[in-house]
């Protein structure tokens, strides 16, 4: 780490209390921001996290909920603001797959694959917005990933909400740039976290025999970019894509 | 191979107006001899036709010199690698049954040292390339060995998925630590179990063991370890037992496989044990279809293109977690389809043939929109389901083990012994008992040959005779 990009921002992290949520919310707590994270229901995992940002200093926030849920997004919100005076930075990064071809998937497994990737950016968004505006002034980074921006085999609903997410990361910056808010897309390949600690080996090599880099992410790696993204240090790249996948 | 001198001799396999196929040969020193290899010249013919997925082994080629089976090692003509490695650990073993089919000893026993165990997995490592998935550890009795536990510890070091360990579960039921020690360890059993009845228990196992195995399968279903019922199909003593020994397995939560073995009539106790219950791997089959009420047939199994088609035959079933009937794959897919997702691993694994094969059936059951498929493709989505679990992240290995709870399989294997030896199959061997030296011997081969020679499990060891192999079997219609 070359300096503290987020001194003293006040950040919110949605499903950041493990994998690359977990990674990204240590990484601005080393650079100095202050961190808010949600999680869905698991409290052990909520804990745990909580420990580690403890250590590095930070005072972390907490707040249980599905991302999908409208009332959760505006609650934690206005509790973040109620807590710090403001936000500064939103990171929709909370996520869910399945591992199921076309045939399996039924209409509930879309429904949640959508509500939770893509809605979830919406309402959060939109909680976040209203402050944002009259500050004129954030950060919104959505979480994407190389799947859709890519070849690469991933379930149809997955694929399907995170190009919505990209959608939404495209029009949205456009309709609040003019605030000076900054709107932008990280897309990660797979990574050491997550679905990439699950997938069979073979799985696992072709990914790395055809990525540049010849191996997977990390995702420290992946937070230091995101770090940089929602920094004062970037100030001018706005629905932008930036494609973190080892060089597919 | 002559069943009184053990020498080989030419023989020829012939289809017999009845329709069965006979081996017959004639040994200059001992005369005819004749021994029935199966009831249905057709269902010989076709399964030994069956192409298999040779791969040859990378190391420890010996040249030929005296022909198979003289020269293993494996010899330079050795058709295929170690899918199944086995290494015996110890020659102590605490039962004496009348079908063992090998040589033990337990005074003054061997027990393999840990230097020698990490040289025997060095070797495999080295013939495998990093891709060792398996390996297992048998006696005697395994669980016999002090250091068993260290062993298991260093197979799973070298990231060996599958540790399995044959045993009589004797030990076991009397030191649940130890059961402990094998969950901690994730290692898995491997329970020789032949019946439920006690005149076949005495008859097969020399005692009264059906509460012992009762209680040890309780046990590690209690600590949650993998385990495989191995029964041994004898005629006219077990066999009756099949479909119910095949039903309970699959209804234990731990019992991931059932590996049935057809009895071979080699080592210290199966040599003189009576050769009318012989039997073949078409009338397991049979008896297994006529005793499970349609839960599997003759043709939900398919050989395993790792080994010779007459070696082994598989099903692998779909387990409901509900409590319904298991689903047999061939039920789902064509069984040249579960052929090509056997052809790398002697058991399933997650490979790319299999992941293709699955799509395919799983799309062509969607497709077609048969309502009987219904079951079979929400089966399907559990196991994926549970596999892959959208609301949290799990390792590697427990989405292996999650794949491993939603399918069971039933392997029927049938060794060889003097009287049905066939130097075809033991040069496609793929199970061979490892040796800390680099040797590795077809476990046919060693059972019938070369475990009698061996000071460490004989008091007296057998000396060879004059050898002169290389015969190859002459297959007539």
């Amino acid at each position: 780490m070359t300096a503290r990009r987020l001194e003293g921002k006040r950040c919110l992290i949605t499903g950041g209390t493990r994998g690359l949520g977990l990674a990204m919310a240590k990484a601005f707590t080393r650079h100095g921001a202050r961190v808010a994270i949600t999680y869905r229901r698991d409290r052990a995992d909520a804990d745990a996290a909580v420990a580690a940002l403890t250590a590095l200093g930070g005072e972390p926030l907490v707040y249980e909920g599905s991302v999908a849920d409208a009332a959760h997004a505006t609650a934690t919100v206005a509790a973040v603001n109620a807590a710090w005076g403001g936000l500064d930075v939103l990171v929709n990064n909370a996520g869910v797959t399945q591992v199921l071809p076309m045939a399996l998937i039924e209409e509930a497994d879309w429904d949640l694959v959508m509500d939770t990737n893509a809605k979830g950016a919406f309402l959060f968004a939109r909680a976040a917005l209203r402050g944002m505006i009259r500050a004129r002034a954030g950060h919104i980074l959505n979480i994407g990933t190389a799947g859709s921006e890519r070849v690469l085999e991933a379930p149809i609903h997955y694929a399907a909400a995170k190009a919505a997410l990209r959608g939404l990361t495209d029009a949205l910056a456009r309709e609040v740039g003019r605030y000076n808010i900054q709107v932008n897309l990280l897309a990660p390949g797979l990574l050491d976290v997550g679905m990439g600690q699950m997938l069979p080996k073979h799985r696992i090599g072709e990914y790395v025999e055809q990525a540049s880099l010849g191996r997977l992410g990390k995702a420290e790696e992946l937070a230091e970019i995101a770090a940089f993204l929602v920094s004062d240090e970037n100030r001018f790249m706005a629905a932008a894509k930036i494609v973190a996948d080892g060089g597919l | 191979m002559c069943r009184a001198c053990r020498n080989a001799i030419a023989a020829d396999v012939v289809a017999t107006a009845t329709g069965e196929v006979w081996m017959r040969k004639r040994c200059d020193d001992h005369g005819a001899q004749e021994v029935r290899l199966s009831t249905s010249a057709a269902w010989y013919e076709q399964t030994r036709a069956m192409t298999q997925h040779r791969v040859a082994p990378r190391t420890g080629k010996r040249p030929v010199a005296l022909g198979c089976p003289f020269d293993c090692g494996p010899c330079e003509a050795h058709g295929q690698k170690v899918r199944l490695p086995v290494v015996t650990i110890t020659s102590a073993c605490n039962l004496d049954c009348p079908i063992c089919y090998v040589h033990n000893k337990n005074h003054d026993p061997y027990h393999m040292s840990p230097d020698d165990f990490a040289r025997v997995l060095g070797h495999l490592r080295d013939d495998h390339g990093g891709e060792l998935d398996i390996v297992n550890i048998t006696g005697g009795e395994p669980t016999l060995h002090p250091q068993l536990c260290e062993f298991i510890a260093a197979a799973k070091r070298e990231g060996i998925h599958r540790v399995t360990v044959c045993s009589n579960g004797v030990r076991l039921v009397k030191d649940e630590a130890l059961v402990a020690q094998l969950a901690a360890l994730d290692a898995r059993v491997a329970l020789s179990f032949d019946s439920f009845e006690a005149e076949a228990d005495v008859a097969l196992q020399g005692a009264h063991l059906v509460a012992t195995k009762l209680r040890c399968l309780d046990l590690l279903e209690q600590h949650g370890v993998s385990t495989t019922l191995i029964p041994v199909m004898t005629k006219g003593v077990n066999d009756h037992e099949v479909g119910r020994l095949i039903t309970y397995g699959l209804a234990k939560s731990n019992v991931r496989h059932l590996e049935i073995h057809t009895i071979t009539f080699t080592g210290q106790g199966g040599r003189t044990f009576d050769r009318a219950g012989r039997i073949s791997m078409l009338e397991v089959l049979e008896g297994i279809e006529a005793t499970t009420e349609g839960l599997l047939r003759v043709d939900d199994f398919v050989p395993s293109p790792c080994a010779h088609p007459l070696c082994y035959q598989i099903a692998y079933l779909l387990v409901d977690p509900e409590g319904g009937a298991p689903v047999p794959f061939t039920r789902f897919m064509g069984r040249e389809d579960l052929y090509r997702a056997l052809s790398d691993r002697l058991y399933m694994e997650p490979t790319p043939a299999l992941e293709a094969v699955m799509h395919e059936a799983i799309d062509r059951l969607w497709a077609e929109d048969d309502p009987a498929s219904a079951r079979t493709l929400r089966l399907l989505k559990g196991m994926l389901t549970a596999m892959f679990p959208s609301d949290r992240a799990i390792t590697r290995h427990e989405a292996m083990a999650a794949g491993e709870r939603a399918v069971k399989a039933v392997y029927v294997h049938s060794h060889m012994d003097e009287d049905t030896f066939d130097t075809e199959r033991a040069m496609d061997c793929c199970d061979s008992n490892c040796y800390a030296d680099g040797t590795t011997i077809p476990v046919c081969n060693s059972n019938v040959l070369y475990r009698d020679k061996e000071a460490r499990f004989n008091d007296a060891p057998a000396v060879w005779n004059e050898r002169r192999g290389g015969h190859r079997l002459r297959v007539l219609s």
